[in-house]
């Protein structure tokens, strides 16, 4: 008991992570349908992106966000083409074809890192990393970490600042026009080609720039994607495939399972439970938690 | 087809002979090996090319046939052979156990959910007794390389015959391929899609799970993240994928090459094994991007558009058949 | 008097609070050809997909010579002999003209060299014989729907249900189309059909039925329906629209 708010704490500061991880995600899916399973990959190399600049300029990695996040939406935004191609082929069932393809990426991203930044696990130096604020109130208490304070305030403000994108600017009312209806979209005079490498740029930035202030909350490695693409699917299945606003919710349920299973149980159960989640998730409601999945 | 066949028990038949004149224990391993490759690619490819369900936990049923194996065979004292059989039917009857709920998700969620259940047997069997934990489970050595071979080679050639049999002999593999292309239609015209496609789930987890039992055997340690390892499922998709989804030969001709290329590029440049990884994934997504058919996808498309070409030149010019369209029956 | 083939009894299918059918009740004799008409949006592919098992009523029942098969599920329907085409055409376009029509096939004649011949036979009878080998996304607009009828008749069925056949055709096909219809009717077929074109129904039909907004507004001859004040309006009130 006495552990409670720690838990529901931790639970509320890594679920604010998983919201920046999976966002993203949930709007490529919505715009693309594309189910990216490089997504952790692009999480990894942002994060060792960040390692590297930050070493090299001595920088504070988390002013370094800005940089990471241009450099990866550059990248994503000149990869989206293949992927357009992959998706719009006319053999077999292209919506397959197009997850294989990013299954491939995947693979190959993980061996480009593995080969470049080898197998050891890192992590990125803040200068915020050591501080922690704790409050005690009679038995109870709860200590906030600095770090983990201001990834909550990240996640914060990459959410607000994509949902007013979304809601006030022209870009973002043809990304929802093409989320909503492709052809009407294109009798707009909306360029669907254009909008969707936008949003996959952005997609892939957000994602590597969560990389970062990951690998300034724990460690990062060559291996660490396929466990990031896990709770991202987690997510955005939870919150409803393409379905943006139950974004949060299922992230920060995501947060509550890994600080339970951390404080009450035994962390080496944590995943067992995410899967079997994921799973059961998908079989009694694969429109997500909320029904409002596409 | 009558070539086919003759093929077949050539191909069978030469392997047969392999171990009388090939003493080399490494070289006896590989082909051990690429018998396994060939056997997995092929029951992925049921499920993928064949019905359009992408499988991402193919790996699983592998991984319960090696338990099944270790187990009955440590743990319960059971000869080997017994223990094969049920290996099989174990893995037949997880898949139409979790096949039952999930096989109704379709496309990525499909995909999502068999990825997802079986990394969650991983994580299982990282946590049970029984199998032993991270530790994993060591197995009595039997040091008998050929033995290995030919019973890689006996269940790899029984799987191929009994799909090909039911794929593209009998009817079975037509009934799949139309659910692949449009269940709702299927429907109609007397086809009951949630039965096939158990059925068919059940035929691609049956050989994998006995060839995840001769493997524990042969191997004699297993462990979770060697037998239930996603890459297991990786390379099954990669060899069916590069070599022709929806043909029994595709991924057989995937598995050669895929497998003769990791093997070489482990025997010598084994400082770069992370280089594999590398040029598996790009294969997988150039393969994707400009080889959608595989290659032997689109080397009998070619073959079949020439033919209709000459078929059509032959019979009757004018009677406006487009012969480059031939090359779109992907069977 | 004998048992119809198909006999729809007070059938209402809604989708949340929309009546697409609402309370419809026709029979379809042995060999009859029965049509089935109404303005866009009158329930005619609902109750289609009532009939052949896609949507369950939910309300009503539908008796396929006699017994109760509401609710049954459509390959359950179709191995009991109702046929149907989509308005929506589905072909399986990856499969040639030739495999489509054998799935269709396999009903009946299980084994796969059997039901080639089979399907051989059903396109040399639809016309579509010289495209047997392409791909069936190859084929245009006629095309499909010549295909759509073939797999339909390759379940060797008792009741067709054909979803706007002839509409988009040109006139030389629609009367091939026509034609072949007609060959079934004498065949001993009884046959269920949704068109728009009214000229078609009226001379093939020998009972019409008329939707408007889910309602069955008219049932009978097609001289006297076409005489009917209520269909009239229906009609001319969407012209005027
Ligand atoms: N699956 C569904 N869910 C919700 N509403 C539906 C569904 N199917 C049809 N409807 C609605 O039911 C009504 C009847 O549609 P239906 O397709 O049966 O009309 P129709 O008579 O075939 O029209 P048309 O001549 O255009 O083919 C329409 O208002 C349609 O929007
Ligand atoms: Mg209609």
């Amino acid at each position: 008991m006495l552990l409670l708010p720690q838990a529901l704490v931790d639970g509320l500061l890594i679920g604010g992570i998983y919201i920046t991880i999976a966002i993203g995600f949930s709007l490529a899916y919505g715009v693309m349908h594309i189910i990216d399973f490089a997504v952790g990959e692009w999480i990894m190399l942002g994060a060792f992106l960040g390692l590297y600049l930050s070493q090299w300029t001595q920088v504070e990695p988390l002013l370094l966000l800005p940089v990471v996040f241009v450099v990866f939406a550059v990248l994503g935004y000149l990869f989206q083409p293949v992927i357009h191609r992959v998706l719009s082929g006319k053999k077999g069932n292209p919506l397959l074809m197009a997850l294989v393809f990013t299954f491939g990426l995947a693979i190959a991203f993980k061996g480009l890192g593995l080969t470049v930044f080898g197998f050891f696990s890192r992590s990125i130096p803040s200068a915020m990393a050591a501080d922690s604020f704790t409050f005690v109130r009679g038995d109870f208490f709860v200590t906030i970490p600095v770090i983990r304070l201001i990834g909550l305030a990240y996640a914060i403000a990459v959410t607000l600042a994509l949902s007013w994108i979304l809601k006030r600017t022209d870009f973002g009312l043809a990304v929802q026009a093409l989320a909503q209806n492709k052809e009407a979209a294109g009798l707009m005079g909306i360029s669907a080609k254009r909008t969707n490498s936008w949003v996959y740029g952005i997609y892939v930035g957000i994602s590597a720039m969560s990389g970062v202030l990951i690998g300034c909350m724990f460690s990062i490695s060559a291996q660490m994607g396929g466990k990031y693409t896990v709770f991202s699917f987690f997510v955005v299945v939870l919150a409803g495939m393409g379905f943006l606003a139950g974004v949060p919710w299922a992230a920060f349920l995501l947060g509550m399972v890994q600080s339970f299973f951390l404080i009450y149980f035994d962390p080496g159960y944590t995943l067992l439970a995410v899967f079997i989640i994921l799973y059961a998730v998908l079989l009694i409601s694969p429109k997500g938690l909320f029904g409002k999945g596409v | 087809m009558r070539r086919g066949i003759f093929a077949f028990w050539l191909f069978i038949g030469l392997m047969a002979v392999v171990p009388a004149f090939v003493q080399n224990a490494f070289v006896l391993r590989i082909v051990t090996e690429l018998f396994m490759w060939i056997g997995l690619a092929i029951t992925w490819d049921v499920m993928a090319g064949y019905a359009g369900y992408l499988n991402f936990g193919h790996g699983a049923f592998f991984g319960a046939g090696a338990y099944t194996t270790a187990i009955l065979m440590m743990r319960c004292g059971w000869t080997f052979a017994a223990t094969l059989p049920v290996a099989g039917l174990l893995a037949g009857l997880a898949a139409l156990l979790a096949g039952i709920p999930t096989l109704r998700l379709k496309g990525a969620y499909f995909a999502i959910a068999t990825w997802a259940l079986a990394l969650a047997i991983q994580q299982l069997a990282l946590v049970l007794d029984i199998t032993g934990g991270p530790d994993g489970m060591r197995l009595p050595p039997f040091l008998h390389p050929v033995f290995f071979f030919y019973v890689m080679l006996a269940v790899a050639a029984v799987t191929f015959l009994l799909l090909w049999l039911l794929l593209e002999r009998a009817s079975f593999g037509l009934k799949l391929k139309a659910i692949r292309e449009d269940e709702a239609g299927a429907m109609a015209l007397g086809l009951n899609p949630a039965r096939i496609k158990i059925q068919a789930f059940v035929l691609s987890a049956v050989p994998a799970g006995v060839l995840g039992g001769i493997y524990a055997f042969w191997i004699t340690f297993i462990d979770p993240a060697s037998v239930l390892a996603d890459i297991i499922t990786d390379q099954a998709m990669v060899m069916a994928v590069f070599g022709g989804l929806g043909t029994l030969l595709g991924p057989v001709i995937g598995a050669i090459v895929v497998f003769s290329f990791k093997t070489l590029f482990w025997a010598y440049l084994a400082d770069y094994q992370v280089l594999y990884l590398i040029i598996l994934g790009v294969v997988i997504a150039l393969t994707v991007v400009f080889l959608p058919n595989g290659i032997w996808g689109t080397l009998t498309g070619q073959i079949q558009a020439r033919n209709a070409l000459i078929k059509g030149m032959a019979i009757d010019p004018a009677q406006g058949r487009h012969p480059e369209q031939g090359a779109d029956s992907n069977d | 008097m004998t048992e119809p083939i198909l006999r729809v009894d007070g059938v209402v299918k809604a989708f949340g609070g929309l009546h697409a059918v609402n309370d419809v009740s026709f029979e379809v004799g042995k060999g009859m050809i029965v049509g089935l008409i109404g303005p866009n949006g009158a329930g005619k592919t609902t109750i289609f997909n009532v009939i052949s098992g896609y949507y369950a009523p939910t309300r009503g029942r539908v008796f396929f010579k006699g017994s109760d098969i509401s609710g049954l599920p459509p390959y359950a329907l179709a191995k009991m002999g109702i046929g149907r085409t989509f308005q929506v055409v589905k072909p399986f376009p990856g499969l040639s003209v030739l495999e489509n029509v054998m799935v269709a096939s396999l009903c009946r004649h299980p084994r796969k060299h059997d039901a080639r011949r089979h399907a051989w036979d059903i396109l040399e009878f639809t016309g579509l014989g010289p495209r047997a080998h392409d791909a069936a996304a190859s084929l245009t607009l006629p095309g499909r729907k010549r295909l759509e009828i073939s797999k339909a008749l390759a379940l060797e069925p008792q009741l067709l249900l054909l979803d706007e056949v002839v509409a988009g055709l040109n006139p030389t096909e629609a009367d091939r189309t026509i034609e072949l219809i007609l060959k079934l009717r004498d065949q001993g077929i009884s046959i269920l059909i949704v068109e728009h074109i009214m000229r078609v129904i009226m001379n093939i039909s020998d009972q019409v039925v008329v939707l408007n907004f889910g309602q069955q507004i008219a049932l009978g001859k097609p001289v006297e329906v076409v005489k009917d004040p209520v269909v009239i309006e229906a009609y001319l009130g969407e012209e005027a629209a």
